[in-house]
């Protein structure tokens, strides 16, 4: 991604360079939203693995988050742990204690937690200097909490062809929208090559023109 | 005077101020007031090094390649010595001799591990050895370990003694304290740290030669920053952090210098660039380098088998407090929830991980990584599992699918690869069965196909 369409940190600090191509800062949340088969779920761990830490934690609400992915973008064994938490009404408790000692942390949100909720957990992420990864599994992250909104539009696959070959390359197209994509709505492709971290490859024309703060 | 937790504290004090009642460890406010006209210095580790280098040449005129902790506190490895001088106790004499006349007080300990060591110097008495390692450790109070937050559990849990620590299961305190009781348990036992090198290329050397010596003290200080950052660099790459470094210079008239830094947590950058400067200064101010600096050495002797490498920003505390916060979250959700993972040999992606409970060791693997498991579906991995394989619907025409039913409706199918086909552990009544990528405008799965039914095994999300 060129550098234009993203802003700086707020410090005024330059974008970290890292193989995604996306900004990843401490203290800030990001918001990864579409259905599930989308290719946030590797997205979402290829920025966790672009987060400087000792320690990465993916909180897995439906017991279903597979290391496999997460070693084939670039996380360390050694580097994650995964908290199984299918009580939603455990989730905030969980996420609230990981933020005292975690600084990245990926997270899906299960159905029921509330935007209240939401934004305190958002605010107490900023306070502790920790990165945040939000994937809700139903509805969006609340307005105006994320410093980066993903949302995913389309994915094609490479490699599967009439039982021939095996899936191979995915190339998604991502909306951002937030401060983090300079307040407006932008649509980047992101290649999957399976055995990096995704990146982005090119910035394509704005679909929509207009001013997105949240 | 020194700090902890930014209190001020007194590290040292002269005799006059001992005769007062100051005691190493006091806090400043409570010195003064047994002693106010005493003049509070800050503490120069810097300094301490210099003055600490002649008592490290004494002893290594004993034992060769002793490694330093911090000014004053020194390991020596005695094995080759002992044999050589014909006992411990004829060593012990010798070292005490050579420490009466250069450090009067100094206090020597003797045994198999240095944390038992430690202890036995801090025992009270001048010399001690320790014949029986674990007996010794079993009488110390639990406050050895000397982490407060720990210590104060182990109190409040009944456990006043190393000893009665060390009888508990390990696998208890493992899931009750992660990491951090294991490690309590492991030198309660009597186990020092273990350290097992990771497999890593031979050379992890990093060396500066110069044209032209360097003279000047803050010239060196430069250089030893600018090494200890490549060295920690060059460790980082490799996911390893030293526990031992061996610190070498070459003065401009040709005499070698080296010693060995030693610390109970790997070194971090900072920590390391400390030490070679403490160490250079120290040879430059007693003698020990003369007509410059020409050649400087960095090599790590003992690695962590952690792969743990806090980054520029990171201290010590973040890990403490990462520990502490996992270790909560695993009383809120049960150990059964925080969870490790590590690769192991497979065909489903489900087969291929090998879990742990957070803080507790990993089972012996029962898939080799090294066999070739033929069958295996290629990269990229789902990145979702399900627990349980998922029913799916589809619509097959001649071993060919065509369109799936998705929640109510039926989505066709786009593209597909497959089938890996299995014949099953036939001899445990385990079916063939068949794994299939299948893609539709919602997504792309990995099915198997088994006995006329498809299920879900894998989302490529």
């Amino acid at each position: 991604m060129s550098a234009s369409i993203l802003t700086a940190a707020p410090d005024g600090s330059p974008a970290p360079a890292d193989a995604t191509g996306l900004p990843v800062y401490p203290g800030r949340v990001i918001g990864l939203e579409g259905s599930t088969g989308s290719g946030l779920t590797r997205i979402g761990l290829s920025m966790l693995s672009a987060i400087p830490a000792s320690c990465r934690v993916a909180v897995d609400v439906r017991g279903w988050l597979c290391p496999l992915a997460a070693w084939e973008v670039g996380i360390d064994p050694d580097h994650l742990t995964v908290v199984r938490c299918g009580d939603a009404s455990q989730w905030p408790r969980v996420l609230a204690v990981l933020l005292d000692g975690v600084k990245a942390i990926y997270a899906e949100v299960p159905r029921g937690v509330g935007e209240a909720l939401l934004r305190r957990l958002g605010a107490k992420a900023r306070a502790r200097n920790a990165t945040v990864i939000l994937r809700p599994l139903a509805g969006r992250v609340p307005s105006g909490m994320a410093f980066l909104r993903l949302r995913s539009v389309r994915v094609e696959w490479e490699g599967g062809r009439e039982g021939h070959g095996s899936l191979g390359r995915r190339t998604l197209m991502v909306e951002l929208s937030g401060k983090g994509a300079a307040g407006r709505y932008q649509v980047v492709e992101v290649e999957d090559d399976g055995a990096r971290p995704v990146r982005v490859v090119s910035r394509l024309v704005t679909s929509q023109v207009g001013r997105s703060v949240g | 005077m020194g700090g902890r937790d930014g209190r001020p504290l007194v590290a040292a004090a002269n005799d006059r101020a001992m005769e007062a009642g100051v005691e190493a460890g006091m806090t400043r406010r409570s010195a003064e007031a047994l002693c106010p006209s005493a003049l509070v210095l800050e503490r120069d580790p810097a300094a301490e090094t210099t003055r600490f280098e002649p008592i490290l040449d004494a002893i290594e005129d004993l034992i060769p390649r002793v490694e330093v902790v911090e000014p004053g506190w020194v390991f020596a490895p005695a094995d080759g010595a002992v044999r050589y001088y014909g006992g411990e106790r004829a060593l012990v004499d010798r070292m005490a001799a050579t420490l009466e006349r250069l450090a009067p007080g100094a206090h020597l300990g003797v045994a198999n591990g240095p944390f038992a060591a430690y202890w036995a110097a801090r025992s009270g008495r001048p010399t001690l050895i320790v014949k029986d390692e674990k007996a010794f450790l079993s009488g110390l109070d639990i406050s050895a370990l000397e982490t407060e937050e720990l210590v104060a559990t182990f109190r409040w849990l009944g456990v006043t003694t190393l000893g009665e620590l060390a009888a508990l299961p390990r696998h208890a305190v493992a899931s009750r304290f992660g990491t951090r009781g294991l490690e309590a348990h492991r030198l309660a036992g009597g186990e020092d740290r273990r350290v097992l090198p990771r497999r890593t290329p031979d050379d992890l050397t990093v060396e500066t030669v110069l044209e032209e010596p360097l003279l000047l003290i803050e010239q060196v200080g430069f250089m030893a920053r600018r090494l200890a950052g490549s060295l920690m660099a060059l460790l980082d790459r490799h996911r390893v952090a030293p526990y031992q470094v061996e610190v070498e210079a070459e003065a401009a008239d040709g005499v070698v210098r080296s010693r060995v830094w030693r610390s109970a947590e790997p070194f971090d950058t900072r920590a390391l660039a400390e030490r070679v400067w403490w160490q250079l200064r120290a040879w430059t101010e007693t003698g020990g380098i003369t007509d410059g600096l020409i050649r400087l050495k960095l090599s790590p002797t003992a690695l962590s088998d952690e792969g743990y490498q806090p980054g520029l920003f990171e201290q010590r505390e973040i890990r403490i407090e990462t520990e502490r916060a996992l270790e909560r979250t695993r009383t809120i959700l049960g150990p059964d929830s925080v969870l490790r993972a590590r690769p192991q040999g497979g065909r489903d992606p489900a087969e291929r991980v090998q879990w742990a409970r957070w803080g507790e060791d990993f089972a012996e693997p029962t898939r080799s990584l090294a066999s070739p498991w033929p069958g295996r579906v290629p990269a990229p991995s789902p990145s979702l599992v399900p627990s349980r394989p998922r029913r799916l619907e589809v619509e097959w025409d001649a071993e060919v699918p065509t369109r799936v039913r998705l929640s109510t409706r039926w989505e066709p199918v786009l593209a597909w690869a497959g089938p890996w086909r299995r014949l099953g552990e036939w001899w445990a009544e385990e079916k063939p069965s068949a794994l299939y990528q299948i893609v539709t405008s919602a997504g792309a799965m990995l099915c198997r196909t088994t006995d006329g039914r498809t299920f879900v095994v894998g989302v490529y999300d």
